[in-house]
């Protein structure tokens, strides 16, 4: 099997099972994004592809061939760290020219590689600068070149962008999708930030407590979350407690909604409910009642606090446009529509 | 950073543990009923415990002059305290312990009262040698302790003692010997001078002086360690680890009679006899009380009280003494000793001192 | 809150009491220092205030340049040697688990507690044939025979070593810490092996720190003065034996201050050449 497969693979730190039996294929080519809350287990089993970590069990295969006894050195895997790692004493160019020096490629060689790799993420003529004297982003891009320059197997990157400010880690997230897109090199990214994974991953895999909770593609994970970890997670949501009546409907605090069933054999469980997908009226019908406890107008969005009882307060995400004017203290009747909920076990 | 190296005197601080004991707490050393006194500088450590103990109390008892003790701190620095006092009029000590090198420079300067023999009838005991005297014939000094420096051996490694200086100088001895460090504490020269060039007269010239330094050179690949330090020797002495040295005799005696397989020797040559003498700052008030005090300590019981509980070898006339012959050859021997020259300390000390500087370690 | 700066005399008080001890502790001392080696040996044991050049003039001779640079290079090789060993050594130290770290740092810190003397003598008896190590050799039966180690020179550096290495590795330490971890883990990323990684990446990264131990030993090797008597031979004497045997034993203050200029001089030379090589590195 081509790409990159984990069977079963776990890592334990004494009693903690930091990667619990994890099995993932990851085709070529592929941007991979790991997302997950800190400590979920996403750069220790990152470490684990590169080597720097052995697992306790299971193994990790590249296109059918297990790798790993085959220590970091002869992996051939780049990796950006999200301390960087630039060698302080070394310049922009002698650090990108490292590997290749270790390759004992030839000095012009190294030289000509150095300024493509320089041009490939837009620094040109910056191979003498001390890297004491670059930029936050600049410091990131040479970190991605030094890490390219071999031409990698695989490409990994933890947490690469957590130190640069919000507008730069955005500009970069488009730019990293794009030289992934040019190069086709397989490439995993580690990040907490789920925008950072859905604007560039071709799959996410989300994990928990050192599982995969889901993996999928992004706009998958968004619209169907396997779990409520997932569904909460990624995003914001709406969970409402679930179960089905006599008739196989579902009701949820009481009211049946319209068109949605369990899956079969489920009896209750949770419905997931964006915020957006949640329509508000202010005609009495067949909704859940509720009453409107707080209004946050964003100017391009406004949120609806709405106490729909039973303890349970719903979100409600409109824009300006479509939503009448509602004043906190509204009698309101929340409408889910049922092709908008997704129900889910804790 | 430590105290193991000191002067020559140090190596009493060996004998604190073992001799002195309770010594070291002994009588406070101001005694205020009498009315005359005396203030006596005393080389701090080993000597001012053994004499508070054993010595001041009985001289106090039998005089009535009470004798407050003053520890003489180490080197040259009481010399340059007493000139410098007695410049003022003061006498930080009215008598000190002095070495015979000081000797010679507080004569340089007057430094010393003249003593009056005849005040003491006591130091018509005394050996000639024991008496200092300026060169106009005044006496400087009386001869307060005397201690020999040996030719010692560890017996598991020489079953039979050798006889002579010369065998420093056996090749047969390479790399097995432990000598002091230092011209004016080794004497060596004056060892040189006497078993291979006739006597210490040698010395008398630079041309003499410099053979004896070529013919010492010779000694070099037999010596092992060069020690400041006495107690590092003598450890190696008694494991065997350096069997043949120069090292203190009473010293060498107390560690055999311990049960340690090390021997002293007295070389037909002679042992090296050091030694302190008594000498009373020009500024003192208190001749009178310093002459029956050098009189007192002059008497052959109180010599010989000094062998058996200091260690020192008397400095009176041995047909005086009471001692028995294993008590004598304890602390001394009849054998002609090494005198050294003090008087080239004295006077080429800095000379001296660089030549055998470059001889050991060039 | 906002620091102002100082503008009236009483502004400065916090300054004086650091600028009391210094001088006290340092300026007077070393002032005295010079000034005294400039002074006229009486000989035997006195001085007079004056200013002559005789005892900067003895020193220049073949004999003491001897005993000079062999000082220097004991020196050098006792820092080369404890850096060499303890930079690996600590990066490990720091690798392993806190306890272990603990474990070590306390043993390090205990052996400082141990003066020249207790080390000297220690090793004189590890060294010594009689109760040496040689025996262990015998009974293991590498050897035919104990034999003494000492007096020699390989002696002398092994305690030297001995006695500098916890000061090496608690400088190093802190450094090490700091160390990014992840520099070494780049480097594997990259193709070196970890040995190569280290030598590439981790040593040159610290180039500094290295190169401030490194001074930092050297500086306190040439104050030893015991160990070289104690486990040498007299060819082993340092400097600072010599400067001993003056000051002490015969009393030539005058002397021993000029030598001892001499020495802190050599030195101040040598630490600024090693900075000034350092610098300009830094630089191209």
């Amino acid at each position: 099997m081509s790409g990159l497969s984990l069977e079963n693979v776990t890592k334990t730190f004494g009693d903690f099972r930091a990667v619990d039996d994890v099995t993932l294929h990851i085709p070529n080519g592929a941007f991979v994004c790991m997302l997950g809350p800190s400590g979920c287990g996403k750069t220790t089993l990152l470490r684990m592809i590169a080597g720097l970590e052995e697992p306790t069990a299971g193994a990790i295969m590249i296109d059918g061939k297990d790798i790993t006894p085959v220590p970091t050195h002869k992996r051939n895997f780049g990796m950006v760290f999200q301390s960087l790692a630039l060698f302080p004493h070394l310049t922009v160019g002698e650090n990108i020219a490292y590997p290749l020096r270790i390759r004992g490629v030839a000095q012009d060689e190294q030289r000509k590689r150095v300024e493509d790799l320089l041009a490939l993420v837009q620094l040109p003529g910056y191979a003498g600068r001390p890297v004491s004297k670059l930029s936050g982003g600049q410091r990131q891009r040479v970190a991605i070149a030094r890490a390219l320059a071999l031409s990698p197997r695989l490409f990994l990157l933890d947490e690469p962008l957590s130190a640069l400010d919000a507008k730069l880690r955005e500009a970069m997230q488009v730019e990293l999708r794009q030289l992934q897109q040019k190069l086709g090199v397989t490439t995993i990214v580690v990040t907490h930030d789920q925008r950072e994974a859905m604007t560039m991953a071709d799959l996410v895999v989300v994990m928990g407590n050192g599982r995969i909770r889901q993996a999928a593609p992004p706009i998958e994970i968004y619209r169907r979350p396997a779990d409520a970890f997932v569904a909460d997670f990624i995003g914001s949501t709406n969970l409402l407690p679930v179960e089905t009546d006599g008739g196989g409907r579902a009701v949820v605090l009481g009211h049946v909604v319209p068109g949605l069933a369990l899956p079969a054999g489920v009896t209750k469980g949770l419905v997931s409910i964006r915020p957006e997908d949640v329509q508000l009226s202010q005609v009495a019908d067949s909704g859940l009642p509720g009453r409107v406890t707080f209004v946050r107008d964003l100017g391009g969005t406004i949120e609806t606090f709405v106490d729909v009882g039973g303890g349970t307060t719903l979100v409600a995400v409109t824009t300006p446009r479509q939503r009448g004017d509602i004043a906190a203290g509204a009698e309101v009747s929340v409408i889910l529509p049922a092709e908008s909920c997704v129900v889910v076990q804790e | 950073m430590t105290e193991i190296r000191k002067k020559g005197v140090s190596r009493r601080t060996v004998l604190a543990s073992g001799l002195a004991g309770a010594g070291l707490l002994a009588m406070p050393a101001i005694l205020r009923a009498q009315e005359r006194s005396l203030k006596v500088g005393v080389y701090g450590g080993y000597f001012k415990d053994s004499f508070d103990k054993n010595i001041f109390p009985e001289f106090t008892k039998a005089s009535g002059i009470a004798v407050e003790s003053v520890a003489e701190p180490t080197g040259e620095a009481w010399l340059v305290q007493l000139e410098q006092a007695a410049r003022a009029g003061q006498a930080p000590a009215d008598l000190s312990m002095m070495s015979q090198v000081a000797m010679l420079k507080g004569q340089a300067t007057d430094l010393w009262a003249p003593l009056d023999l005849s005040k003491m009838p006591n130091s018509a005991n005394l050996l000639d040698r024991f008496v200092s005297k300026y060169p106009d014939g005044r006496v400087a000094g009386i001869g307060a302790v005397a201690w020999y420096i040996t030719l010692v051996t560890n017996t598991q490694v020489y079953p039979e003692a050798p006889e002579s200086w010369a065998a420093l100088w056996d090749p047969a001895n390479k790399d097995r010997l432990g000598l002091l460090a230092l011209v004016s504490n080794s004497f060596l020269l004056e060892v040189t001078a006497k078993t291979f060039m006739g006597g210490t007269d040698a010395l008398d010239t630079e041309e003499g002086q410099l053979k004896a330094f070529e013919k010492l050179a010779e000694v070099k690949p037999n010596v092992r360690l060069w020690y400041r330090d006495e107690a590092q020797f003598e450890q190696a002495l008694k494991s065997g680890e350096i069997p043949m040295g120069q090292y203190y005799h009473d010293v060498t005696g107390l560690a055999a009679a311990d049960g340690h397989p090390v021997r002293s020797t007295f070389p037909k040559e002679g042992g090296i006899l050091d030694s302190g003498s008594w000498a009373l700052s020009r500024a003192s008030q208190k001749a009178e009380e310093a002459h029956v005090f050098i009189d007192y300590m002059s008497q052959p019981a109180i010599q010989a009280l000094m062998s058996r509980k200091v260690g020192t070898a008397p400095t009176v006339k041995r047909e005086l003494l009471d001692l028995t012959d294993e008590e004598f050859a304890a602390v001394a021997s009849d054998i002609e000793p090494i005198i050294p020259r003090y008087d080239l300390y004295q006077t080429k000390s800095d000379w001296l001192n660089q030549k055998w500087t470059e001889m050991i370690a060039g | 809150m906002r620091r102002e700066p100082p503008r009236r005399i009483a502004d400065y008080a916090p300054l004086a009491f650091p600028a009391a001890m210094l001088v006290l502790f340092f300026v007077i001392p070393f002032s005295t220092m010079i000034a005294v080696s400039f002074f006229r040996r009486q000989q035997g044991g006195f001085y007079t205030p004056d200013f002559v050049l005789d005892n900067y003039g003895r020193f220049l001779s073949a004999f003491f340049g001897g005993v000079l640079g062999f000082s220097l290079m004991l020196a050098i090789m006792v820092a080369v040697i404890c850096v060499a060993i303890a930079f690996p050594f600590t990066y490990l130290l720091t690798k392993s688990s806190r306890r272990v770290q603990i474990v070590w740092l306390v043993c390090l810190l205990s052996i400082l507690s141990l003066s020249e003397v207790i080390i000297g003598f220690a090793w004189s008896t590890l060294f010594s044939r009689t109760a040496g190590i040689t025996n262990l050799l015998v009974a293991v039966g590498l050897m035919a025979e104990p034999q003494a180690l000492l007096p020699g020179f390989g002696a002398v550096l092994t305690a030297m070593t001995y006695q500098a290495m916890p000061y090496t590795i608690l400088v190093l330490y802190p450094a090490l810490v700091r160390l990014d971890p992840t520099l070494l883990e780049a480097a594997r990323t990259l193709g070196a092996s970890p040995l190569r990684g280290f030598f590439d990446i981790i040593v040159p990264a610290l180039r500094n720190t290295i190169m401030a131990t490194l001074i930092m030993v050297f500086v306190f090797a040439l104050g030893s003065y015991l160990l070289p008597q104690i486990l040498g031979r007299p060819q082993h004497w340092t400097l600072s034996v010599h400067i001993t045997d003056q000051a002490i034993y015969q009393s030539n203050m005058p002397f021993a201050a000029a030598m001892a200029v001499f020495l802190v001089l050599i030195s101040l030379a040598l630490v600024g050449l090693t900075l000034l090589v350092g610098s300009r590195r830094e630089v191209t």
